[in-house]
């Protein structure tokens, strides 16, 4: 689809030569779309994007960073000290370089990183990381023909991964779990089946299931179904429906959640992307 | 008249007018509920239009008032606060679709099972009542109107098992204008009844009485009998049964045999006759008995010399009219069927298992179906009472009642209840046909509980001078050709030693074999510890299983006698007819359902379903029918596309806050 030569770019600090004050010197509503990607880390983020939408008609946030948080945000599982600890070491204090002045000091780094829905009103989403071709280009199609969903809408289809997923499911037991280095996957069968945790039954289609059928399991990239509600707990719902141990019955549940228990990581498997929208991460700091 | 309500304003947030109703179920729950109290708070609840309380709101009185109430308030949702809704929900939601709300608008509020039984008179017992009935008025806010699912049916009963009780059964379906499938596993229908002699207390011919019947299912254009038969497998759900029925191959074909017998004359094989419980030898080509039907021979493959490759082919040599077909192979009967009748009848627990009476050893030592085929007329001795070791007649023979019941540490532990009287015919029969024989009867204590059964029992101990021996027996020996009875005699507290020339033993009753497959069969845990078939409900529903549709009858589901198995098949057979006649299958509407929308087919669902209710194609699918709304599915859904109807998951959030709202001074 032929994108650059039906709009105008007017703002793209990583490609041109863009600068803040170019932004606040336009008039309110100037820009007729910001897709803007990344979540809000920073001080300095959280201004930029509160500019961009004064300046913008609408705001699209583009990509998992910018819809959920994205992998940055699984940092909100640690505290802000622990992580410039972690970064730079003892003994590093954010500020200026010796002898520059204040306003040289790096931008402050916010408590948690935040998609950006949590810092301003968002019109419109493009998930994934990346974003899928094809759901970009339903974006464009859109936006140019001046078609657009209702606000709120995101680029994805409301069915789960499953749906477009070419991987055939056998006996839908999980009785191991492994991570995918651990095993080869049958390349027919569905991953889940073979104790791969694969996010596909709790997150958007959209993307011609790309993951799976690259025998790699789904991380949940383009976000959960409109009615998942908690990706990582509708996961561990539906895994604790699945597996199984033996005859069924109280007398299998020790050896039940010994499987569960092989799952290794499971912020870090379920909630890759959507750690700012765990349950626990909603309230206070760290 | 009735008590004051408490009127209110619909509350400005919602429209719904929804009416409370606090039962105070006599003491059961106002003697620890303060239900005034409950009835007031719960005017002030958002959304609740009318609030009362009554002494019995299940009581005439009391429906009216809710009927009342719904046409005065125009309520949009009515919750009962009373006791379990297993007990009285139909009875509200009938009252409530008389005065034109929708039945699944009223909910029950289980302040009795739930609150006023379990805990003591209390301001916090009043308070969880005010939260239980809360919750509900959140949850009918949630309510949709529904209407019932109905669907159709087969008019098709299938029947199981072709001994009286199923003959019984398949005869009063058919009677009433259905058709019916009647499957026997073995060559012949008529089970245990045909190879009684006599049966008690009037001495009827077995045979005589179970006959004509038999000639009645074989001649009824109704009933499509499949004997030498197994059901296979089983799906679908109540009404709508499909049924697959493997039939083995008899090799003769039924309408050509004639009974000449001149096969099984030239058959060169001999084995034990099942019939005759293994005291005569049959051939490999035979009829079990001559009035058995089907009326044909049967080839029993596992004997015959050699079908594949053909060995002998002695039968069909002489066979005139043709009607031997080595060919013959086994076939496939598929058919839809409404109801489902289990007469699987009993089998006696092996003596073998009866190390104390010589296990099985001693062939003197027989059980209670042995020495009916001893008695009968039919038998192998042809009436005369001849012991298998040697063919004497037995002079003295000595009859052990509970052999293997009521014997919780080694055997059964249940009392298998015909024991009592058929052991009183057995030694009353043997003391007719035996006259200067010596009848010795051991028991624990007599259970003569029927019509003419104690008289019976009488006439045995008195008329037939049988000596009837209180106590156990310790120890059954063999010693030269006597048998040795070691007992105890506890009413003049000596040892008993007799040396017998027979022992029968009155061997406990247990299910047959094949009743636990055809549990697997039809998916269902319709079995108790000891392996009889389950009722839904001991008392009042005796006849029915858990499973819809799926009736017992006869000793399938305990130890029974004959005009109790009997009257158990008339009864299940009154139920299949009950199902078969109506105009369709009703089935409630609160069942999980699938947004077509979400769901993305991945699966999870359907292995959880304990109802088989699920099968996913492109989407999941719920068979309304089969769900029983359990919801497992729905905590399975990993996408949310499943939900329960009228239990949504937003109802239950609204009805977990409203649980957890403070109640004020509670």
């Amino acid at each position: 689809m032929e994108v650059l030569s039906q709009v105008e770019i007017a703002f793209w600090p990583a490609l041109a030569d863009s600068k803040k004050a170019d932004l606040e010197a336009m008039p309110k509503g100037y820009i007729d779309a910001a897709l803007i990607n990344g979540a809000i880390r920073t001080q300095e983020n959280l201004e930029m994007v509160r500019l961009l939408r004064e300046k913008s008609k609408l705001i699209v946030a583009y990509g998992a960073c910018a819809h959920l948080g994205g992998i940055p945000s699984l940092a909100n599982l640690y505290g802000r000290e622990e992580l410039l600890k972690a970064a730079f070491g003892d003994g590093w204090r954010p500020g200026p370089p010796p002898g520059a002045p204040q306003e040289d000091a790096p931008p402050e780094l916010l408590p948690k990183a935040l998609p950006l829905a949590q810092a301003v009103p968002v019109d419109y989403t493009v998930p994934g990381c990346p974003p899928p071709a094809g759901l970009i280009g339903e974006f464009f199609s859109a936006f140019l023909s001046g078609e657009m969903p209702p606000p709120g809408h995101v680029f994805a289809k409301v069915k789960a991964l499953c749906e477009e997923c070419p991987r055939t499911r056998e006996e839908r037991v999980l009785k191991k779990i492994v991570r995918p280095h651990e095993i080869v996957p049958d390349p027919e069968a569905c991953l889940l089946d073979q104790g791969i945790i694969c996010l596909g039954p709790v997150t958007r289609g959209g993307c011609s299931a790309a993951c799976p059928s690259a025998g790699m399991p789904c991380t949940g990239c383009l976000g959960p179904t409109p009615k998942a509600g908690d990706m990582g707990l509708s996961m561990v719902s539906a895994l604790a429906s699945l597996v199984r141990a033996g005859e069924e019955g109280e007398a299998a549940i020790p050896s039940e959640n010994e499987i569960l228990d092989q799952l290794v990581d499971p912020i870090g498997t379920l909630y890759k992307y959507g750690v700012p929208d765990m349950p626990c991460a909603k309230e206070g700091e760290g | 008249m009735y008590p004051e309500g408490i009127t209110h304003h619909p509350s400005p947030i919602t429209r719904s007018r929804i009416g409370v109703f606090v039962c105070h179920c006599g003491h059961n729950i106002a003697g620890t509920v303060d239900v005034e109290r409950v009835a007031e708070e719960l005017s002030r609840y958002p959304g609740v239009v009318y609030s009362t309380h009554y002494e019995y709101m299940c009581s005439d009185p009391g429906q009216e008032l809710v009927k009342r109430a719904i046409k005065e308030h125009r309520l949009t949702g009515v919750v009962v606060a009373a006791c379990s809704p297993s007990m009285h929900e139909a009875t509200f939601r009938t009252a409530a679709e008389e005065a034109g709300l929708n039945p699944f608008l009223v909910e029950i509020a289980n302040v009795r099972e739930h609150c006023s039984w379990v805990h003591p008179r209390s301001p916090e017992t009043t308070a969880k009542a005010i939260r239980i009935a809360r919750a509900v008025v959140e949850k009918v806010k949630g309510n949709h109107p529904l209407e019932p699912v109905r669907v159709g049916h087969a008019e098709k009963c299938l029947v199981i098992g072709g001994g009286i009780a199923g003959i019984q059964a398949a005869l009063d379906v058919a009677e009433a204008g259905y058709e019916v499938l009647l499957v026997e596993r073995s060559p012949t229908i008529g089970g245990h009844m045909a190879q009684l002699s006599e049966t008690f207390p009037t001495l009827d011919c077995s045979q005589c009485i179970l006959t004509p019947k038999m000639v009645e299912v074989a001649r009824h254009e109704r009933i499509r009998l499949l004997t030498y038969s197994e059901v296979e497998e089983v799906s679908g759900f109540v009404g709508n049964y499909h049924v697959r029925i493997r039939k083995k191959p008899t090799y003769v074909d039924p309408d050509k045999c004639n009974l000449c017998g001149e096969c099984e004359k030239v058959c060169p094989v001999r084995v034990p006759n099942e019939f005759d419980r293994g005291l005569s030898q049959r051939a490999a080509i035979y009829i079990p008995f001559p009035q058995a039907v089907p009326s044909s021979y049967t080839l029993d493959e596992e004997a015959c010399l050699g079908l594949e490759p053909l060995r002998c082919s002695e039968c069909a040599r002489v066979c005139e009219v043709g009607a031997i077909d080595y060919d013959m192979q086994e076939e496939i009967i598929e058919e839809d069927v409404g109801a489902i009748i289990l007469a699987t009848g009993y089998e006696l627990y092996p003596v073998e298992n009866m190390a104390e009476y010589g296990a099985g050893r001693v062939p003197d030592v027989i059980d209670s179906l042995t020495f009916e085929r001893l008695l009968s007329a039919s038998g192998p001795t042809g009436g005369e009472v001849r012991r298998p070791s040697d063919g004497k007649v037995p002079k003295e023979v000595v009859f052990i009642q509970c052999s293997g019941s009521r014997d919780p540490e080694l055997h059964k532990p249940y009392c298998s209840k015909i024991c009592c009287m058929y052991t009183a015919k057995h030694a009353l029969l043997y003391r007719h046909l035996v006259p200067d024989g010596k009848a010795y009867v051991f028991y624990i204590d007599i259970r003569a509980g029927g019509k003419d059964y104690e008289e019976f029992v009488a006439r045995a101990m008195e008329e037939e001078r049988v000596l009837y021996l209180r106590g156990k027996v310790a120890k059954v020996f063999r010693e030269g050709d006597k048998v040795m009875v070691w007992g105890v005699d506890t009413l003049t507290g000596k040892r008993v030693e007799i040396a017998a020339d027979l022992v029968v033993l009155a061997q406990a009753i247990v299910p047959s074999p094949g009743v636990r497959t055809l549990a697997q069969v039809l998916h269902t845990s319709c079995l108790d510890e000891h392996g009889f078939l389950k009722e839904a409900h001991p008392k009042l529903r005796p006849l029915e299983t858990l499973t819809g549709g799926v009736f017992i009858a006869g000793a399938a589901q305990g130890p029974k006698d004959i005009p109790e198995a009997v009257a158990q098949a008339s009864g299940a057979a009154a139920k299949a007819v009950a199902l078969l006649s109506s105009p369709a299958i009703v089935h409630s509407p609160e069942v999980a359902q699938v947004d077509e929308e979400l769901c993305s087919g991945c699966g999870v669902c359907a292995p959880q379903c304990p109802y088989s209710a699920i099968t996913v194609e492109e989407v999941a699918e719920v068979n309304e029918v089969l769900c029983e709304g359990c919801g497992t599915c729905v905590a399975a859904c990993p996408s949310g596309a499943m939900s329960l109807r009228n239990l949504a998951d937003e109802q239950v959030e609204a009805m977990v806050q409203a649980v957890l709202e403070e109640v004020a001074g509670g």
